[in-house]
């Protein structure tokens, strides 16, 4: 998944940065809410993590903002703000959950976990897909012989196809799902990891759609 | 007792006695002045009728010559004489004396004017160069009588018009006394967490400064409160953040490092920065408890907070808990941030201390709220401290001792008290429970 995090606390941030990448998603981290607001105008996420009190704004504000222009992007507030009055404000302002500092990382990835399977319809982290039995949560895959293992990046370009069953992902897509905002852009890599996922999930777990992107088939 | 510790009983009481004391004053010298005047009026009538009588009875004398006995006057009609008289020859012998003239009553009378004896007050005179002498009594009980008749004449009227006077008084001071009264029904009326100004209109001038004093006094007390709140929210929220990075960056370092020493030390270091977090927490929970201002200023249903709340226990230890919740919304003044608090560190105190059987959370629709575990029996002497800071019921549990306390804090902002149990059934379990409404 690509993940906008917004934190002005460099510790926390980098932490939690860092936590979300080995947990296979793209993060970006943006100090304060211009910035955010800048990210959010070019590329499209799929879970916005939010503080409250940012230097520039408060973060329901721009919760609230987001939600009048019809974004439905699931955003989790994490926040030192513990008063359970402001929870429920949070939640009604359009808050997917509602995080309160200091945090467990563990906790955290379960949640953004959780957060991600409300949103692709789909509550149960176990997927069956033909031979395929897929464990979101643990990123673990069990086909007919025994467990496979998918390297981070291939994970990555499974996962978005599995969150968009039936439909037809874009190469530019996948690129924002596995690259961060600032990282180049390598040619030819997501042919090279589809490939890989062919090889060891089998030749039909992944259709070329020519000129469009991939979709999600069934090995 | 009660009237002399009232401020109108005591006006109303100290202007009546000054009332009556100063009437009576004025009735005693109106009675020493009446007196002056009956006795002047009566010796000037007493001085007339000797004067009258005198010529008269010497020209009877003189026409009935020397050597004849005593004459004794008729009166005209028989009545009781009011004034007695004789007259005497210079050698003191009585010639002639009116029929009810007691001889007594002149003795020792010597000299001419006025003479007052035990009873009688005797005017007596001389003529014709001392040969008669007159001498005329009349009895002081008249005067006596004249006196007293005119002291009650001053006094009954004192009597109705006294009890009329007091009421007077009191109906005065008591009209006098509404804006007092007033001001102390708006202060007795206020609760313990209005620190809203007073602003009572038609105030008198010397009770405008007790009003602008309390009001500098509640708007004291009130920025001192809020100051003492916005200090422990602030210092939890500015803890908080440097708090998680660190627990944050540590976790990473936990991940990111090799199997071996480093590891464990990193993961230890976790654990430590958990038990701050956790410590830095309760104190924070503790001081904002202890600084009262627990109520809300409207009625809050406590419901949906405590469902939040449930929802968070469920979510981190599924199965743990059995809700038993009004299907009514339960309304109280308590704070539902407190409320939140409060239940939390009762739910997680009977998690921590219980055993691992079910923990019944209950909310009753008339606002009673309490969490019960199943544990050994608790003795009452143990029972008694542990609403005690770091009272943690035995040194095998790991719990902050703060839990307790901390509900205990907000229970008494809520003027309420924390009722504990144990045995609850069975010979077994503890129970918290706290009136909310």
């Amino acid at each position: 998944m690509r993940i906008l995090l917004i934190e002005d606390d460099p510790g926390l941030g980098s932490a939690v940065r860092d936590q979300i990448a080995a947990e296979g998603h793209v993060p970006d981290l943006a100090p304060d809410l211009a910035y955010a607001g800048d990210l959010l105008s070019t590329m499209n996420y799929d879970l916005i993590l939010l503080d409250l009190g940012l230097p520039d704004g408060h973060g329901l504000d721009f919760l609230k903002a987001l939600r009048a222009k019809g974004s439905v992007t699931p955003v989790m507030i994490l926040t030192a703000h513990d008063r359970i009055t402001e929870r429920i404000k949070g939640l009604n302002a359009g808050a997917d959950d509602y995080i309160v500092k200091p945090f467990d990382l563990a906790e955290l990835s379960a949640r953004i976990a959780a957060v991600a399977r409300r949103y692709t319809g789909n509550p149960n982290p176990l997927i069956t897909l033909g031979t395929l039995e897929i464990d979101l949560a643990s990123h673990a895959i069990l086909g007919s012989d025994g467990p496979l293992d998918l390297s981070q990046r291939e994970w990555i370009i499974f996962e978005a196809l599995l969150q968009r069953p039936g439909q037809i992902v874009s190469k530019s897509q996948i690129e924002d799902q596995l690259y961060s905002f600032d990282a180049e852009v390598e040619s030819n890599t997501i042919e090279v990891y589809v490939s890989r996922l062919r090889k060891k999930l089998g030749k039909d777990v992944v259709q070329t759609i020519r000129g469009l992107g991939y979709r999600l088939g069934t090995p | 007792m009660r009237l002399m510790r009232s401020l109108r009983g005591q006006l109303a009481v100290g202007v009546s006695t000054i009332l009556v004391v100063l009437w009576l004053g004025a009735v005693l010298g109106s009675a020493y002045v009446v007196r002056r005047e009956i006795d002047e009026s009566f010796d000037a009538a007493l001085q007339e009728t000797g004067n009258r009588l005198l010529p008269l009875a010497v020209v009877e004398l003189i026409g009935a010559g020397e050597g004849i006995p005593a004459m004794r006057i008729l009166p005209i009609e028989q009545d009781d004489e009011n004034i007695t008289y004789d007259v005497r020859d210079a050698a003191g012998r009585v010639l002639l004396y009116s029929h009810d003239a007691d001889p007594k009553v002149f003795e020792g009378i010597k000299g001419e004017g006025f003479f007052t004896t035990a009873d009688h007050r005797v005017f007596s005179r001389s003529a014709v160069s001392g040969q008669y002498t007159i001498q005329i009594a009349e009895p002081l009980i008249h005067r006596q009588t004249a006196l007293r008749e005119t002291v009650l004449a001053m006094l009954v009227p004192l009597g109705v018009l006294l009890p009329l006077s007091l009421f007077g008084v009191a109906l005065w001071v008591s009209r006098g006394l509404q804006p007092l009264s007033h001001l102390s029904v708006a202060l007795r009326l206020k609760g313990a967490d209005d620190l809203t100004p007073l602003n009572l209109q038609s105030l008198s001038t010397e009770l405008i400064p007790i009003q602008a004093a309390a009001n500098r006094l509640m708007t004291r007390l009130k920025r001192a409160l809020e100051a003492e709140r916005s200090f422990a929210a602030n210092a939890a929220h500015e803890l908080r953040t440097p708090i998680a990075a660190t627990l944050a960056q540590t976790q990473r370092l936990v991940a990111e490092s090799p199997e071996g020493p480093l590891r464990v030390r990193a993961a230890q270091v976790e654990a430590e920065l958990k038990r701050l977090s956790r410590l830095a927490e309760k104190l924070m929970q503790l001081a904002r408890a202890e600084g009262g201002a627990m109520l809300g200023t409207e009625h809050a249903d406590l419901v949906p907070i405590l469902q939040v709340v449930l929802t968070d226990f469920a979510r981190s230890n599924p199965g743990r808990i059995k809700a038993e919740i009004a299907a009514v919304p339960v309304a109280s003044r308590l704070d539902p941030d407190a409320f939140a608090v409060l239940a939390r560190n009762l739910i997680e105190n009977a998690m921590l201390h219980g055993s691992q059987t079910p923990v019944t959370v209950a909310l009753s629709a008339d606002g009673l709220f309490s969490v019960t575990n199943d544990c050994a029996p608790i003795a009452p002497e143990v029972l008694a401290t542990l609403t005690m800071r770091f009272e943690r019921a035995g040194a095998r549990t790991s719990g902050s001792g703060l839990g307790l306390a901390i509900a205990a804090g907000i229970a008494r902002g809520l003027g309420q008290e924390l009722l504990l149990r144990s045995p609850v059934a069975k010979d077994r379990g503890f129970q918290v429970a706290l009136a909310l409404t």
